[in-house]
């Protein structure tokens, strides 16, 4: 159980490890920097800095607007998705596992499809009113671009956790299904549920293809203002995907606070076993 | 009146007989083990009882109440699972005291309840832990103090030890054993190892293909078993196939075995002769005296097993084989010749089937 003793990485090893943080890191720390540039493409550092490009972003009516509809479309999913994958996974898991494979399946689906197809089919087959080009179109959309990120968190720890042991265990105390499910089995699938919940926000509050293709300028969401920005002015287009990247980072660690609250670490619960 | 009565109990799963016929009578206080091979349905009767599986034909009284169609969490039965089944995202205090939480019990009495069992399997400083910070043997013992927490009117335990070391094996059950006879309760055991059916049971059934093959104590189990299958399960025997040829005597291939206990069969029938191997002596040079059914052979295999050494003798193309004891003899050696015997009260008569 306990990791094995840590021994004095080699060379070879720190080499590697350190490409692979630089590679994921210096992008994010460009974009941050280049945010807060007067001007960055003469020097190997900015000339100088300046917060003129988030005044501007702020003074913006529409960013507040397509940020209140990406949260909403993100929210949206995530409660979507939760309400449609949790028990069909939970189900699949306990009662129909022949199943399975199916699902496993039609997880890959969205992966294969790519979204330009998904988008134009779906405005294709619901032309008509009041969905057409709305909103619950583009969360429909949403839930099914990202299930696979709900289902595999999920199932993964529907399968870590023994559920129909743990459910007979807690019968044989005296516990009724509403029991059953409230303090037992949800609480040990809650670091699967919560971190489903984290990539589907993630991923929808980013998403532009499905966005721009379904509902347009109509339902404008922050990555279209983001694009669009990129046309127009790279310092406020880095502000706002500082924004973004920020938002992101905050809805994790608040979800990961929680967690924290509620189960010792999600990393205990899959251990458990 | 028998505690817990299990009457004409038979279930089918798609195609297959999982139990067929279980009549049995618990009385309060006792460990009855359900001891049998993989398949033989001694779970499935486990789970009867707790109310998972519905029996197909037949009636479960619990003190003279039939609570065949009460359902599992109405039934105030305890269990522990193989795999422990400790709830992972609670305490081990919160683990013990779930099923008082279920019945609404206040606080102050759940505590005193979960110091008592936590107490009862000394297991104390780990109520703030988690259950995975926790052994296999641990947990396991967690496992029973849950189930105990609810004072239940009967414990079912379902391979509990299964999963564990040998070592921890062999103390948690004597620890179950404890516990068990300390509280006075009724206790159902399933297991498929003979020797912790043996060693801490009142009363032993014997399963096999979803039928009871023997019930008795586990001396009864042991030195009279009913069929072949349980002289063979239990323990090992030594089988010599053979046919009657008078009332004590029985002729086998190359032997002729004298025996006590052929009145029930009649001459002519083919049957098989079992001897345990502890039953049987050897001597470095043919023996005199009263000694009946004494052959010779030659020493094949020597396994050291500490208190004893188990011989595989070769008695004219027949391994036969003998437990003895290394003390206050010579040296045993590969190929030695030896002589052996075994008493005819020693031998079990059983129809060929």
């Amino acid at each position: 159980m306990k990791p094995s003793q840590k021994s004095k990485p080699s060379p070879s090893q720190l080499f590697f490890v350190s490409i692979f943080i630089l590679y994921m890191i210096v992008p994010i720390i460009a974009t941050y920097i280049f945010s807060v540039a007067t001007r960055w493409d003469r020097t190997i550092l900015p000339e100088g800095y300046t917060l003129d490009g988030y005044r501007e972003v702020m003074k913006n009516a529409s960013f507040y607007i397509t940020l209140q509809h990406s949260l909403i479309l993100s929210v949206g999913s995530v409660l979507v998705s939760l309400i449609m994958v949790v028990p069909t996974a939970y189900w699949v898991h306990t009662k129909l596992p022949s199943a399975k494979p199916l699902l496993d399946l039609l997880m890959i689906l969205p992966f294969g499809i790519p979204g330009v197809v998904l988008a134009l089919a779906l405005v294709q087959v619901y032309n008509f009113p009041p969905i057409n080009r709305s909103p619950f179109l583009l969360t429909a959309a949403t839930v099914v671009f990202t299930m696979p990120f709900m289902y595999r968190s999920v199932s993964n720890n529907l399968e870590a956790v023994d559920i129909p042991t743990l459910t007979e265990a807690a019968q044989s105390l005296g516990a009724n299904i509403t029991n059953v499910l409230m303090r037992v089995i949800i609480p040990s699938i809650f670091p699967g549920i919560l971190s489903g919940s984290l990539l589907v926000f993630a991923t929808v509050f980013a998403e532009f293809t499905l966005a721009r293709l379904i509902v347009g300028a109509g339902f404008k969401t922050f990555p279209m203002l983001l694009v669009e920005y990129t046309r127009k002015d790279g310092t406020i287009a880095a502000g706002l995907s500082v924004i973004s990247f920020t938002i992101a980072w905050i809805v994790s660690l608040l979800i990961l606070w929680v967690s924290s609250k509620g189960l010792k670490t999600s990393h205990d619960v899959v251990r458990a076993r | 009146m028998a505690y817990l009565e299990l009457i004409n109990i038979s279930k089918n799963f798609t195609n297959v007989v999982a139990v067929q016929d279980f009549n049995l009578k618990i009385e309060k206080g006792q460990l009855v083990s359900f001891l049998g091979p993989s398949g033989c349905g001694k779970t499935t009767t486990l789970r009867m009882i707790a109310g998972f599986e519905t029996p197909d034909e037949g009636t479960i009284l619990l003190d003279g109440e039939d609570i065949s169609n009460i359902p599992p969490n109405k039934r105030g039965i305890g269990m522990v699972f193989q795999a422990y089944a400790l709830f992972p995202n609670m305490t081990i205090q919160e683990n013990v005291v779930f099923g008082l939480k279920m019945q609404h019990k206040p606080k102050t009495e759940m505590a005193l309840a979960a110091d008592k069992v936590l107490d009862l399997v000394r297991l104390k400083n780990t109520a703030k832990r988690y259950p995975h910070q926790l052994s296999g043997g641990q947990q396991q013992r967690i496992a029973l103090a849950r189930a105990l927490a609810i004072e239940p009117r009967v414990l079912l335990l379902d391979e509990p030890l299964s999963a564990l070391d040998a070592e921890v094996r062999v103390a948690l059950r004597g620890e179950i054993r404890r516990i068990q006879s300390n509280l006075g309760i009724t206790t159902v055991y399933v297991t498929h190892d003979q020797e912790e059916a043996l060693s801490i049971s009142d009363l032993v059934v014997v399963m096999n293909g979803g039928l009871i093959e023997q019930i008795g104590t586990p001396q009864e189990i042991y030195r009279k078993p009913n069929t072949r299958f349980v002289a063979t399960f239990i323990g090992t025997a030594n089988e010599f196939k053979g046919i009657v040829e008078s009332e004590n005597r029985v002729k086998c291939d190359e032997i002729t075995i004298s025996t006590t206990r052929v009145a029930d069969h009649s001459i002519g029938s083919k049957v098989v002769v079992l001897v345990r191997p502890e039953n049987i002596e050897v001597f470095d040079q043919r023996p005199s005296g009263m000694l009946v059914n004494i052959f010779e052979g030659e020493i094949e295999t020597i396994t050291f097993h500490g208190a004893i050494t188990r011989l595989g003798i070769n008695a004219g193309g027949k391994i036969i084989t003998a437990d003895v004891t290394i003390t206050g003899r010579s040296a045993l050696t590969h190929h030695q010749h030896v002589w052996l015997s075994f008493g005819s009260d020693y031998c079990q008569v059983m129809p060929q089937v």
